[in-house]
């Protein structure tokens, strides 16, 4: 996917205070120095982060920050332009989703990956579909079987599995992802925003599922949370990433939602300052374009993903 | 909206509660399964048409008439199969005209090497011109309209090339045109319709039950999606140009046997095109991708066989024909149109 011709990102230590790539005996996921970039746009700078055996990390930043490269990138669905990962103490490359899925590492993305045309079931079993021997045609009845247990193990009503996914909800379709993640072997679980569709009730009911594979102690899962008041919840650390590096990594018991939100605010007010002082050079002279000089390190406001 | 108020895990009443819905879906999907069938507006349409024309004509409903329409829509089935796969994919092969003409001819200069090796030889040379075609599209990612677009001129003049604009018998047929050879590949009576009907239910099963069709069907639908879930989509696109222009360069075979000649003619390999993806989307494959039926593509053909044969039965003036079958097919896709959506009970196309 990624041409590795790309140039690759400077890591500048100036303006920001990186803070130490911390580690722990237990790590089973380790990110050193990871930088990418999309043509001019730098979606990480300088990514250091760990992921501890049996820990729940939240990994908080603004629209655009890159938490979703971040993951992509540790699903194997990108290659990093720099830097190194590391996976239950080896080094850990993957060239594909199904590769990263092999060593226990499974996604559940932003946008889904969901097959409107395909049912429920299909979808539950895409890329690990069932079969019989030797002709290898489908066991859909397996298949159903096992759908139902799995979404009745979340909790979520799914009124039939034989209907195709583009007839259900927003929050239905995203339980479904998680479902399909869950169900599955991995012991690294990533989840992109698993929430953002999801009504009051049926978070809640995404998040009991999470605290309970949490204390059977075998996953250990990196999450995307935009509400403060559930990553407090949910999740054991926080990461904050904040212009292509990790801005913060606090245990949640030592945060709090105002300190949160406070960090985020700050950010904003310093962004919109920088915004201002651009537009007022900009309106200065029009002659000499300094174009992305310092100020693309800002997050892009950029509210697509 | 509809959630559980029982989040129990595990708890046994949650497992009978889950058995007695699965039976009662098992029980209503078969029910609505027919109900919901793609094919089902295009089976309406032929069967009215076969009405009409039963009605109208006496000379219709005939073993002999049968016999005359068979080359009409034998072969259009078999191409629109490999077809369906492509256009499921969101994509669409316009060079399985050009594969057909081209085909009997590459044979022709591979004869040497016995008349069924060559045979083989030929279709494969077609099949690695469909890898071209995948590769140029899912690699490269030239649109397939531009690449097989491009590849559709390429073929018909290297056709004309390497014929020297000169017909040629067929390989492998005999003055008396009943060897075994002849009679299985394209010279018996039934043998395009009984390879029509085999292909096309192997290609459905392998739509319908098995991953490669349910991959085709994600390519199409959801082609990041199905990247991000770890399809190689790439594979997938290159296996369906494969296969289509296998199948094409196969009905090229087929028909150079039947009719114990080729004629290096482009303009009628092109129609030919056109008809194929007629039956294909009159069978009711999306052109956009996603969905899509190789039995509906084949009824598909056995409606434009019907019409073509029944208009020319009651003797239509031969230069209205093409007039009345473009209008007839429009009248068949608004019905088809009109009956799916009463099937699906939706207000929208
Ligand atoms: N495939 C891509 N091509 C080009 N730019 C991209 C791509 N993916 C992400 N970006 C850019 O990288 C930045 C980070 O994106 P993303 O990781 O999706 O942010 P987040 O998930 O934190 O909102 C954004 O500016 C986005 O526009
Ligand atoms: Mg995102």
């Amino acid at each position: 996917m990624a041409d590795d011709t790309t140039p690759q990102p400077q890591p500048h230590a100036s303006a920001q205070t990186i803070v130490a790539p911390a580690t722990a005996d237990d790590d089973v996921v380790r990110v050193e120095h990871v930088g990418k970039r999309f043509g001019p746009t730098i979606a990480l700078r300088d990514i250091s982060m760990h992921l501890r055996k049996g820990e729940v990390l939240g990994l908080l930043g603004d629209n655009g920050a890159g938490k979703s490269t971040l993951i992509k990138i540790l699903a194997g669905f990108q290659k990093p332009d720099t830097g190194t990962l590391w996976c239950k103490g080896q080094s850990y490359s993957p060239s594909s989703v199904d590769e990263a899925r092999r060593l226990g590492v499974d996604c559940v993305f932003q946008d889904l990956a969901l097959i409107n045309e395909l049912t429920v079931y299909q979808n539950l079993f895409l890329q690990r579909e069932r079969h019989h021997r030797p002709i290898p045609f489908l066991s859909n009845a397996l298949m159903k079987r096992e759908s139902r247990k799995a979404l009745d193990e979340i909790g979520i009503n799914i009124p039939s599995i034989d209907v195709p996914v583009a007839r259900l909800s927003g929050g239905q379709r995203q339980a479904i992802a998680v479902a399909r993640t869950i169900s599955g072997d991995a012991d690294i679980i990533l989840l992109d925003e698993p929430l953002a569709a999801m009504g009051a009730k049926e978070g809640a009911m995404i998040l009991d599922v999470i605290g309970r594979l949490k204390a059977e102690g075998n996953v250990s899962i990196i999450m995307i949370l935009h509400n403060y008041v559930h990553v407090l919840a949910a999740c054991d650390r926080v990461n904050l990433i904040q212009e292509g590096v990790i801005g913060l990594d606090k245990p949640t018991a030592e945060t709090s939602v105002e300190e949160l939100t406070e960090i985020v605010v700050e950010e904003y007010r310093r962004a919109r300052l920088e915004a201002q002082e651009e537009e007022r050079r900009h309106a200065a002279g029009n002659g000499s374009d300094v174009t992305s000089a310092g100020a693309g390190s800002a997050p892009s406001p950029d509210v697509r993903r | 909206m509809a959630v559980t108020s029982d989040t129990s895990p595990r708890g046994a009443p949650a497992r009978g509660a889950a058995d007695s819905r699965a039976r009662r879906e098992a029980g209503l999907s078969g029910v609505r399964r027919f109900l919901t069938l793609r094919e089902g507006s295009i089976v309406v349409v032929t069967v009215i048409a076969i009405i009409y024309f039963a009605t109208s004509n006496s000379r219709f409903f005939t073993g002999t008439n049968f016999k005359t329409l068979l080359p009409y829509f034998a072969p259009y089935a078999i191409m629109a199969a490999g077809q369906v796969f492509v256009m499921i994919t969101g994509e669409i092969d316009l060079s399985i005209g050009a594969m057909y003409l081209f085909c009997p001819f590459i044979w022709e200069k591979f004869h040497g090497l016995g008349t069924i090796p060559g045979m083989i030889l030929a279709i494969l040379v077609c099949c690695l011109i469909g890898a071209f075609n995948g590769f140029a599209v899912a690699v490269v990612g030239i649109s397939s309209f531009v690449t097989t677009l491009g590849v559709l001129f390429a073929i018909d003049g290297l056709t004309l090339v390497i014929s020297h604009s000169t017909p040629i018998n067929t390989p492998g047929v005999t003055v008396l045109g009943n060897s075994t050879f002849e009679r299985i590949f394209g010279g018996g009576t039934y043998s395009e319709l009984i390879w029509a009907i085999g292909i096309v239910i192997i290609l459905q099963l392998l739509l319908s039950f098995t991953r490669w069709g349910i991959y085709t069907v994600s390519v199409g639908g959801n082609r990041l999606g199905a990247s991000e879930a770890g399809i190689r989509t790439r594979l997938v696109l290159i296996r369906n140009f494969v296969m289509c222009a296998g199948l094409a360069a196969f009905v090229g075979v087929l028909e150079a046997v039947r009719t114990t000649t080729a004629t290096p003619d482009p303009s009628g390999s092109n129609d030919i095109l056109f008809q194929v993806i007629s039956a294909a989307v009159i069978g009711g494959t999306l052109l956009q991708g996603g969905s899509g039926t190789v039995v509906g593509a084949l009824i598909g053909a056995l409606f434009l066989g019907i019409l073509h044969d029944g208009l020319i039965i009651n003797s239509v003036n031969a230069n209205y024909l093409d007039l009345y079958l473009g209008i007839a097919i429009l009248i068949a896709m608004a019905i088809n149109t009109y009956v799916s959506r009463v099937r699906t009970g939706s207000g929208r196309g």
